[in-house]
This record gives structure tokens, sequence and C-alpha cells, in this order.
């Protein structure tokens, strides 16, 4: 199979010669997941950080009202796992579902653990990452405790730019913690201002 | 004047639904060799073999969806077709008509089987084909060119061999309607069975034939069955094709634009940066809003 995802990632961001990547990733499974097909379901144990090479997954919770919660979708080059329950071996409270076929690295803790004995300053960009993370998190959470919808919609577009023609309105409106008929009305508002005929 | 040869016959693939109202077979850009680069002008060739729809009250079809940086060309060969679009134009695709859509700096739209046709139900067949634009033009202005099947010019081939109906560009003294950016030539050869036709394009030119009906031979020994697209090679200007029983062909020649190429999804431009605008502008409401 052609890993050009998770080696692309690799060698864009160290100074590290193919070669290297190559032998390295190839102790990283890969699986192919089919539209609909999950990674995750509620009370199992994750024991992956899954990385999106191609495709599209979505991490979300469902209420006991039977009502899903978009945590948050993870297109190519993204990363997404239960932290609670990869890091601390807890059950999972969430499903992580391909939205599209997609072809997804199955990261664990030995191979983050190569990366670290093998490439120099990993662990400092690892580090990187997980700010970058938890940044977007604290965002995220300011946006939905504080911010009009139409801002929460502009935080949205700016950081998954691709991903509006890829799936429902109604997923959209989940991740954003406002209804569709306010995301609807948020767009037509956007075009009205924006759309020059 | 050499002869232009057959460089590969292509069997329809598996096929896929484009929203639930088009079951297409796609063959530019995914499959064989008929990538972008290779087929250029013609820049991705979704084809709707015979297939039919049971009656249905809720017209099936595609939702809203944005195009920027080329041209859609949709020919109705069966059934029927109704689009909406952001700016409030809309119009039907009957049997036989054409709808030339300049997309260019960006259009929203929505096609779905024309009400009454999807009560009814039936044959469906149609080609969705996407024309490249040169750089100058790729944010010019949208339009439309609604070619209706009475419009559209024909050549009798001589011998009562069958009729070539002339879309865009031109067949022997028959020009057709639409106007392109850069030279193309689009035509439906009705070719009775045993009946002959000879084209000629220059060598450099991107050609390809699409059976909808019926078989062909094309020069005399390479067999093209129905739903097959026989690429031909870029090795010279003149080729005949011969019906073994009544056919129809679609016929496309094009000039290569040549420019670099970077598409995702709906989006056709020349660099990443121009996508990424593509994909904020949509996001942003730039291309309108339309209910779905």
């Amino acid at each position: 199979m052609i890993r050009t995802g998770l080696k692309t990632f690799l060698t864009s961001n160290f100074d590290i010669d193919e070669a290297e990547i190559l032998s390295l990733i190839e102790s990283c499974t890969v699986k192919e997941v089919r539209k609909n097909q999950f990674l995750l379901r509620e009370n199992e144990h994750c024991k992956h950080t899954f990385f999106v090479e191609k495709g599209l997954l979505r991490q979300y919770s469902i209420d006991n009202k039977g009502k899903e919660h978009i945590l948050s979708f993870a297109p190519e080059n993204w990363f997404v796992t239960d932290r609670e329950s990869a890091y601390f071996n807890q059950p999972s409270k969430y499903y992580i579902e391909a939205l599209e076929d997609s072809t997804v690295a199955m990261i664990d803790e030995d191979f983050i653990q190569m990366l670290s004995d093998k490439i120099p300053n990993f662990t400092h960009f690892n580090n990187r990452l997980l700010h970058n993370h938890i940044r977007q998190l604290q965002n995220r959470i300011n946006l939905l405790l504080s911010a009009v919808a139409e801002d929460r919609y502009l935080q949205f577009i700016a950081t998954y730019p691709d991903i509006l023609l890829r799936v429902p309105q109604t997923m959209i409106a989940s991740y954003l913690g406002i209804t569709p008929e306010s995301l609807s009305r948020v767009r037509k508002e956007l075009a009205q201002k924006n759309f020059k005929k | 004047m050499e002869t232009k040869t057959v460089e590969l016959i292509a069997s329809p693939r598996e096929p896929h639904f484009v929203g639930d109202g088009f079951r297409v077979h796609n063959f530019i850009p995914s499959g064989y060799r008929m990538d972008m680069k290779r087929m250029d002008p013609f820049i991705m060739l979704d084809y709707n073999s015979t297939y039919s729809f049971p009656p249905s009250d809720k017209p099936k079809g595609v939702g809203v969806h944005p195009h920027r940086g080329f041209e859609t060309v949709t020919i109705a060969y069966k059934g029927k077709v109704a689009h909406h679009d952001s700016s409030g134009g809309g119009g039907i695709i009957g049997e036989g008509d054409v709808q030339w859509m300049t997309a260019a700096s960006g259009v929203l739209h929505k096609e779905y089987h024309e009400e009454e046709w999807s009560k009814k139900g039936g044959d469906f067949q149609m080609v969705q084909l996407w024309v490249n634009l040169p750089k100058k033009d790729k944010m010019s202005a949208p339009k439309y060119q609604a070619i209706k099947y009475d419009d559209i010019g024909r050549y009798d081939i001589e011998d009562n061999a069958g009729t070539i109906e002339v879309i865009a560009g031109g067949y022997k003294n028959t020009q057709g309607v639409a106007s392109t950016f850069t030279p193309i030539h689009m035509l439906n050869a009705k070719l009775n069975k045993g009946g002959k036709a000879e084209f000629e394009y220059p060598a450099h030119y991107n050609t390809l034939l699409l059976v909808l009906e019926g078989n062909i031979v094309v020069n005399g020994t390479e067999e093209a069955p129905t739903d097959h697209l026989a690429l031909m090679a870029n090795d010279g200007e003149k080729f005949e094709i011969e019906a073994t029983e009544d056919a129809v062909v679609l016929v496309l020649s094009g000039e290569p634009i040549n420019e670099p190429i970077a598409a995702h999804g709906p989006f056709v431009m020349n660099t990443r940066e121009e996508l990424q605008e593509a994909f904020n502008d949509f996001n942003k409401g730039k291309f309108g809003y339309l209910e779905d």
C-alpha cells in the first residue's frame, strides 16, 4: 500500500530522510474503514490515536435522550482519540465513526515511544501538538459558552475549510451546539452580506 | 495525414450514485489513464448509462453544491432534469437537450429529476462533462447556454449512413451552436447499421468516443460496445467509425489548455491558493445561498 499521509506528515515536520521514515512507519498498522464503520464505540477501551491519511472521521457522544453531540471532525492529516480511555484506561464515552471510506493509521503508545527514541525533537514536537490541541479545545469551550452562532460558524470554517461540502448540515449544527435552522439562518445571512450577483 | 489510432477501450467502471438521482460510471479523471492532464480540457466525465428509475413523488437528484473554475455540460439522452441556482436562475433539460453551464467564478446549484418526469419514472441516460477553462477565464461571470434539441445543427451523411448532430465545434459544413472558450468539438454521431463516419482533428487534440447505443468498430479493427469509451491516441488526425448495429456515439475532441491544474471537490483552479480561496468564498456565502 502507498503510505503517503503519515509519511508526508513526518517528513514535512522533521529533518529525517525518507528511507528512515518508511522503516519507522512500517510498525504502525493501517486500517481501511468503510463509511459508517466504527473505530470506537461507547464503553470500549480506546487503544489508539487515529491519524487520518484519507477520508473523514467524527467523534461524538450520545446522551440519554438518544441525541448525538459531535466533539470533533477529523479530516486528512488530523488526529483523533479518546484520551481518557487511551491514557487513563477508562471505558470510552464516545463513538469514533468514519463519515467517508477512510484510511487510518493506528498509532499506539509503543509507536509514539519509538518515534521519541528515534527522532530528535519528536518529544518537543509532540508536546507542541498537544498544546495546540488544548488551545483548540479551550477556544471551543469559550465559543460554546459565549459566542453567537455566526462566530461559532466562522471559527468552524476556519478550522475545517473543506468540510461543509462533506457532511450533512445537521452534523455541523450538532458540532456548533445550535439547531440546523440557526445554522441555515447564519449561512443565509452571510450570503446576503457577501454574495454579489 | 496519419490515422489517429485507438489508445484504449475502457469498459464502464462500477457505478456509484451522485446524490440519489444519478447512477454514474466515472471515466474521467479517476479511471484508467484518463486523468485531468491526459484528457485536458475534458476534466471529468460521469456517464449515467440507461437506468430505470421507479416513479417517485419526491424528485431524486443532487442537492446544493458549488462549482468554480470550469464549465459543466449536461447532455440528456433519456429523462429530464430540472436545475436551480443561487442567482434565481433555473430551467429544464429535456430529452436531447444540452445544458452548457459556465460556472467560472462560481455557481451554487442543485439538480433534480424534473417533477412530472419523476412521478412517472422511466429510463434515464445522461452524460455530465466538466470542461476546463483557461486561467484568464476562470473568474469570469457565470452564464448558461440552454441548447434545445431542435437547435442542434445536423449533418446528414451520404448513403443514408446516419446523422451527425453538432453541439459544439463543427462537422464538415455544419457548425455547433454552443460557444466555447477553447477549441472543442462535441457531436452526437447517430449511425444506422453499417453506416460509417469519418472524423478529422489535430493530433494533439484529446479525443474520445463514448458509445451510448449499439456497437461500433473504430478504424476497421477496434470494437467498442455499448457503454464503452474509446480513447484516441495523439498520433494522427483521421479516424473512422462504423456502426455494426444502429448506434449513438458521443464524440469529443478538444485542444489541451496545458496550464497547471489544482483540483479539489467541485473546484478546479490553477494553484492551491486559488483552491483555498474557493473553499473560503464558498464557506462565507460568496456563492450565494440556496435551500436544499
